[in-house]
């Protein structure tokens, strides 16, 4: 029987190795061939030490071997890099498919947004104090404002970028936080759908009962259907969130979220490309100076384009989605 | 006191890990303060960069006139918006689940079953950042946490991560007795000794604290079972480090096949 420090003379030289090894990169396959194969032998080995030590051994010897162990194996099973050729495959076939198992999802996200948000308009446009009631009469206003002058000569090039970076913040934000929320048994994003749908069809109501409805109406008409359909997607993910806490199918609920996860992942990652194509159009194209018949053709061609790739993208010939 | 860690696991924030290979590894979770010092970390650096971005755009400003202040202030709301939703997540794929405020503090964010991290997950529970955030200053997630046996927040939960200290330690240096036991001083020891294998191994174990303790310490630490082993053998006890030591080698010597 060794004592410890026969094991720790014996075998200190392979473990300095291998902690140099694992030192010279985050993951090893930025290391040579032979320098790999040598780690990974150096590991096992290691391992049979550790079941040695752990038995012989004090604790603080046992800990260094442990700190050892787990620095050479996230080495050796280094994270994978982004795979890009997969994101390709996820945009084409992934989310779509993702999305059309979620449907239901999406449905109730849907109502939940639409349905205040069409609301909003009728409340503001029918009484005409409630919008301020509700929203600070400062913001209505600058709402108003901006849509006075209509875009027959577009904005300049500066506001333009300045606009797009704030939609960029601001939007992805509100889907984000649609989505984080559903984490409250889906609650949260109950909430923000419906805060949200309020929120917009309100200022829409306002403005239109200023009589600038013409002007908001090409403008937002662009960048609708992605943007507008991106948050409902968002939504949609954190009611599936939410959904998986609570009917778990005898699993417990972590057991259950952790379940769901990929599909929640899929359906956020896709949402979040959507408002970042929605955040260029409306920094650059709603804004622009092109005539209202032209934009609205250009939002029934992506309408048509968005409700196409959900339905059809990623299907496969007999086979259900 | 290996044995004893057989028979009942002890109560600690570790996180065993078993390997396909079966290879069985334990990792020391990440408490709350480690992990806020390194938030705060991250923070800091992510106010440095968007200073730097903003002072970029003044002095584009200032070299070409009014004309640019729409473009940098879309420039500067981007990189804003990066550094709040992208920061935590481009850094975890690139370093392999550490941000700069986790490798200043040692820490690694990896999968509950201990493999790496993967791309979809950081994602995920840096989004989940929203909801652990709120009602202010990370509440939610500070409580989930304290309540979690590896205090994940929300947004571990959701991605099944955890996040887990790497401190580097050193391997324990060789014991050595100083000055070396004389044959006189082993002559005086019973050949049998009269100690449990639980016994030999707390003394070994506080031999390879010593170099840790201070003399006073180291005193009154050995002075607390020393008298008790050398009434137990009949011997007169002076120096109780001394005698632990003594004990420890002679033990040793016993083990050592001849």
């Amino acid at each position: 029987m060794k004592s410890q420090d026969e094991i720790v003379a014996a075998r200190s030289a392979d473990w300095r190795e291998l902690e140099t090894l694992v030192s010279r990169a985050e993951a090893l396959h930025h290391l040579d061939g032979p320098s790999i194969s040598r780690a990974a032998a150096l590991y096992r080995a290691l391992s049979g030490d550790l079941v040695l030590c752990r038995a012989r051994c004090t604790p603080d010897l046992v800990a260094y071997l442990d700190n050892l162990a787990g620095r050479a194996h996230s080495a050796l099973y280094g994270a994978e890099p982004f795979p890009l050729p997969a994101f390709g495959a996820f945009l084409t076939r992934e989310f779509p498919r993702v999305l059309r198992r979620n449907a239901s999802f999406f449905a109730l996200a849907a109502a939940l947004f639409l349905i205040p948000c069409a609301m909003g308009i009728v409340l503001a446009l029918l009484v005409p104090d409630a919008a301020s009631q509700i929203l600070p009469r400062s913001m209505l206003d600058g709402m108003a404002d901006m849509y006075s002058k209509g875009f027959d000569e577009g904005r300049g090039e500066g506001a333009d970028s300045a606009m797009a970076g704030f939609y960029v913040r601001n939007n992805v934000g509100i889907a984000f936080r649609c989505f984080a929320t559903g984490i409250f048994f889906g609650l949260g994003s109950v909430f923000y759908l419906i805060y949200n749908g309020l929120n917009i069809g309100m200022v829409t109501g306002w403005v239109t009962a200023a009589g600038f409805g013409r002007n908001i109406g090409t403008f937002m008409c662009g960048h609708g259907p992605f943007e507008l359909t991106a948050i409902v997607v968002a939504g949609a993910a954190g009611l599936r969130m939410g959904h998986s806490l609570v009917v778990t199918h005898g699993r417990t609920r972590l057991g259950s979220l952790r379940e769901s996860a990929p599909d929640i992942v899929c359906l956020v990652v896709g949402a979040a490309v959507m408002l970042l194509i929605a955040a260029a159009i409306e920094g650059f194209w709603s804004p622009s100076a092109a005539p209202p018949p032209v934009k609205w053709a250009v939002a029934a061609l992506f309408s048509l384009l968005v409700t196409a790739y959900f339905v059809f993208a990623g299907r496969e010939r007999g086979r259900a989605p | 006191m290996a044995e004893q860690a057989r028979r009942l696991q002890p109560i600690d924030t570790t996180a065993e890990i078993e390997t396909p290979e079966h290879v069985r590894f334990h990792y020391p979770v990440a408490g709350p303060a480690r992990r806020v010092v390194a938030w705060a970390l991250d923070w800091l650096i992510r106010g440095a960069v968007l200073l730097l971005f903003a002072f970029i755009a003044l002095l584009g400003g200032l070299a070409v006139g009014d004309a640019v202040s729409g473009l940098s202030t879309g420039f500067l709301l981007v990189i804003l918006f990066l550094l709040e939703w992208g920061y935590y997540t481009l850094w975890e794929v690139a370093w392999n689940g550490r941000t700069p405020g986790k490798r200043a503090l040692d820490l690694r964010v990896v999968s509950v079953h201990g493999h790496p991290l993967r791309t979809g997950d950081s994602f995920l529970r840096n989004l989940l950042r929203a909801a652990d955030f709120l009602p202010l200053g990370y509440a939610i997630g500070l409580v989930v946490m304290a309540r979690d046996s590896r205090f994940r927040r929300l947004g571990d939960m959701v991605a099944g991560t955890m996040v887990i200290v790497e401190e580097r330690r050193a391997v324990a240096s060789a014991l050595r007795i100083d000055p070396p036991p004389t044959p006189k001083e082993l002559a005086s020891l019973p050949q049998r000794l009269p100690l449990s294998g639980d016994e030999l191994e707390a003394i070994e174990l506080f031999l390879r604290r010593k170099e840790g303790l201070g003399p006073a310490r180291e005193e009154e630490l050995a002075a607390m079972v020393a008298p008790l082993f050398a009434s137990r053998m009949g011997i007169r006890n002076k120096d109780s480090a001394r005698l632990l030591a003594l004990l420890h080698a002679r033990a040793s010597e016993r083990r050592r096949p001849l």
